[in-house]
């Protein structure tokens, strides 16, 4: 009995102690995730570049605001945009990636021009922030213009099956959640 | 009787454990009157009990499956971030649980009948509170990590799971002795829900692949439900942000406590079944029962699947007919096969099952050898079957619902007696996560006053901090014991 006593005082011995703690470092905690996701993508067949009377047989503006949305404006800390670009035409060709503003003004410019087929994919990464491209530009882009120009001729068709240009796109975002 | 054990061990082991509202400190720990709120088929050596109003019973419970506060918050000077994701994010599993449970009596008291002196009454009012967290493993990696850092991995959206309620209860048992070997018993309750919410059961994930034609693809399918009632009621009044406000939150939570929220029934079953002079076995099941939700609901879904590879312009298709809106009839797209609504539909939630079972073996003396003992303390129930023991040893399994199935602890324990007015039980309980959790349990009998402490994991407070888990149950009452 004596020993089941003495286990007792010993284990209550024990009680409420802790070593100590430091709460405030929950405030140096940092959440930077990696935010990936398509862009645009964009293909067009021969005929339809044969088709255009001039040099760009395409241009478009759309709205583009999944950079400037809140969340990803007031916490991305840097970005990649990749494209490849894909041509199986006859054509030498320039594709013409440009972000704007709401009103309009040029912000930057990707030009990519490409050799008519057989040609390798064309793959190029175009940072912003860190050590890259002002991070301004895409917290500010709402529209994408697209421009796309024909160098050759209009009238060539490739033999290969179904002949297009085909630019893809994708970002990814270093997202300062914390 | 081996195999029982290998099937006992083997059940615990395959089920994740919960510390939170497991009390075998408290279980047939027949002379501290709360013990019949476990097994309402406990024996009950009292005559009549009354509870110190707000201090009959009183018991918080706390614990967490995987890291510790010390792992995160002591002064090491390593880097926070770095503790997170080590500690957190790379090693909890989605059945690592946050827990917490509180319960404190209003009222609670018990009676012998005159008229038929084998049955004990008891009734009270009691609030009881959990929360249950389940770690959200794949959500966690994703927020820290991103889908960018891992394309092609799955995240499980059912690792969501989460329950946690306050709930105000009335309750009316009977206790039955029917021979020297049977004693049984039940209690039904009527349950007044404050506030709950709940999140189980959900499917679905999200995944990031090389796309089809664009460079990537994010898929999501999701179907993501989180029930609350009355828990709006509260926000509101939070974000009225008045002076009033504090008083506001009381008056609510109890105006909702006192059946103005929302209602169920229950019943609690118990016996126990003694074998030779020295052992007996116990069981209950608790909280058979539910509450019917219909007042201050707000539900919570996402629901669909949608996959995106961004805006698409594929001429020549979009030289004619283009669109200048592409991305927002993206965004909209996407809201509307997998849209965030919310309702206010009725909806029934279960309570959390318990499974309680002992198996208990008396030393030191029979209870034909304690009839004769002379001892001060009375030993005699009210059909002449003896209650008492000089010391008791036996184990305790107990289970309980939760969103990802039942979990359980077992326990083995020791109890002795001591001058008759103190009894000490200490209790060790194995689990999945710690080999080392052991009990307290300290039992003041002064005349007619009851007084209780109880804790478990005692060691952890050596740096509670580091501890996986802490509890602490007292109270006070004043009994009568039955006559000889």
């Amino acid at each position: 009995m004596q020993r089941f006593l003495f286990l007792w005082i010993c284990l209550f011995l024990t009680l409420s102690c802790s070593e100590e703690q430091d709460f405030d470092q929950a405030d140096d905690l940092t959440l930077t995730p990696t935010v990936a996701s398509s862009i645009f993508y964009f293909e067009s067949d021969e005929p339809t570049i044969n088709l255009a009377d001039n040099n760009a047989f395409y241009q478009e503006d759309f709205t583009f605001e999944a950079f400037n949305e809140d969340f990803v404006a007031e916490r991305v800390l840097d970005g990649v945009i990749t494209y490849q670009l894909e041509n199986t035409t006859s054509k030498t060709l320039s594709l013409i990636v440009q972000f704007l503003t709401a009103t309009g003004a040029v912000l930057d410019t990707e030009t990519f021009t490409v050799e008519a087929a057989p040609t390798a994919l064309l793959e190029r990464q175009v940072a912003y922030g860190d050590g890259g491209k002002p991070l301004d530009i895409l917290v500010n882009t709402r529209v994408i213009r697209l421009t796309a120009e024909n160098l050759g001729d209009a009238t060539s068709v490739s033999s290969s099956p179904e002949p297009k240009i085909i630019l893809r796109s994708s970002a990814a975002f270093g997202i300062q959640l914390r | 009787m081996k195999k029982v054990i290998l099937a006992l061990c083997n059940l615990l082991l395959a089920m994740p454990l919960s510390y939170a509202q497991h009390k075998p400190l408290l279980y047939d720990f027949y002379e501290i009157p709360q013990a019949i709120m476990l097994n309402p088929g406990m024996k009950t050596p009292f005559q009549w009990h009354v509870g110190v109003p707000l201090l009959s019973g009183f018991s918080m419970q706390a614990g967490t499956s995987g890291v510790t506060v010390n792992d995160l918050f002591a002064n090491d000077g390593l880097d926070f971030t770095t503790k997170i994701r080590d500690r957190v994010v790379n090693s909890m599993v989605k059945n690592d649980e946050l827990g917490g449970s509180g319960q404190i009596e209003l009222i609670h008291v018990g009676f012998r009948s005159r008229n038929r002196p084998d049955d004990y009454f008891s009734f009270g009012m009691y609030g009881e509170g959990f929360l249950s967290l389940f770690w959200p493993q794949d959500l966690a990696i994703l927020a820290f990590e991103g889908n960018g850092a891992n394309i092609g991995r799955r995240f499980n959206l059912n690792h969501i799971a989460m329950e946690g309620e306050a709930v105000n209860v009335l309750h009316f048992g009977i206790n039955r002795s029917l021979n020297d070997a049977w004693t049984v018993g039940a209690r039904a309750k009527v349950y007044s829900s404050v506030f709950g919410f709940r999140s189980a059961n959900n499917t679905g994930s999200f995944v990031t692949l090389p796309g089809q034609d664009n460079i990537l693809r994010n898929t999501i399918d999701a179907d993501v439900t989180l029930r609350t009632s009355g828990v709006k009621e509260f926000l509101d009044i939070i974000d009225e942000d008045t002076d009033t406000t504090r008083r506001d939150l009381i008056d609510k939570f109890i105006s909702r406590s006192l059946f103005g929220g929302n209602l169920g029934l229950g019943f609690d079953l118990g016996f126990t079944h003694n074998f030779g002079n020295r052992g007996h076995v116990t069981a209950s099941l608790l909280d058979l029962g539910f509450i019917y939700h219909t007042n201050a609901i707000e539900n919570y879904t996402v629901k669909g699947t949608a996959s995106n590879e961004g805006v698409f312009i594929e001429l020549p298709e979009d030289l004619t007919n283009f669109n200048n809106d592409l991305w927002r009839d993206l965004v909209d797209d996407l809201e509307e096969k997998v849209p965030f609504d919310t309702n206010e539909k009725a909806f029934i939630t279960l309570r959390p099952i318990k499974l309680n079972a002992s198996l208990r073996y008396n030393l030191g003396a029979s209870r034909n050898a304690i009839k004769d003992c002379g001892c001060a303390l009375n030993t005699t129930s009210s059909n002449g079957a003896y209650m008492d023991y000089v010391s008791a040893v036996g184990g305790h399994l107990s289970m309980i619902y939760r969103p990802r199935g039942p979990q359980a602890a077992l326990t083995a324990f020791y109890q002795h007696r001591l001058a008759n007015t103190i009894i000490l039980k200490s209790t060790y309980t194995i689990d999945k996560y710690s080999l080392s959790n052991i009990g307290l349990g300290f039992n003041l009998q002064a005349g007619p006053v009851n007084m209780y402490v109880l804790a478990d994991n005692l060691l952890g407070y050596a740096n509670i901090a580091d501890s996986n888990y802490a509890s602490l149950q007292f109270g006070f009452n004043i009994l009568s014991w039955n006559s000889n």
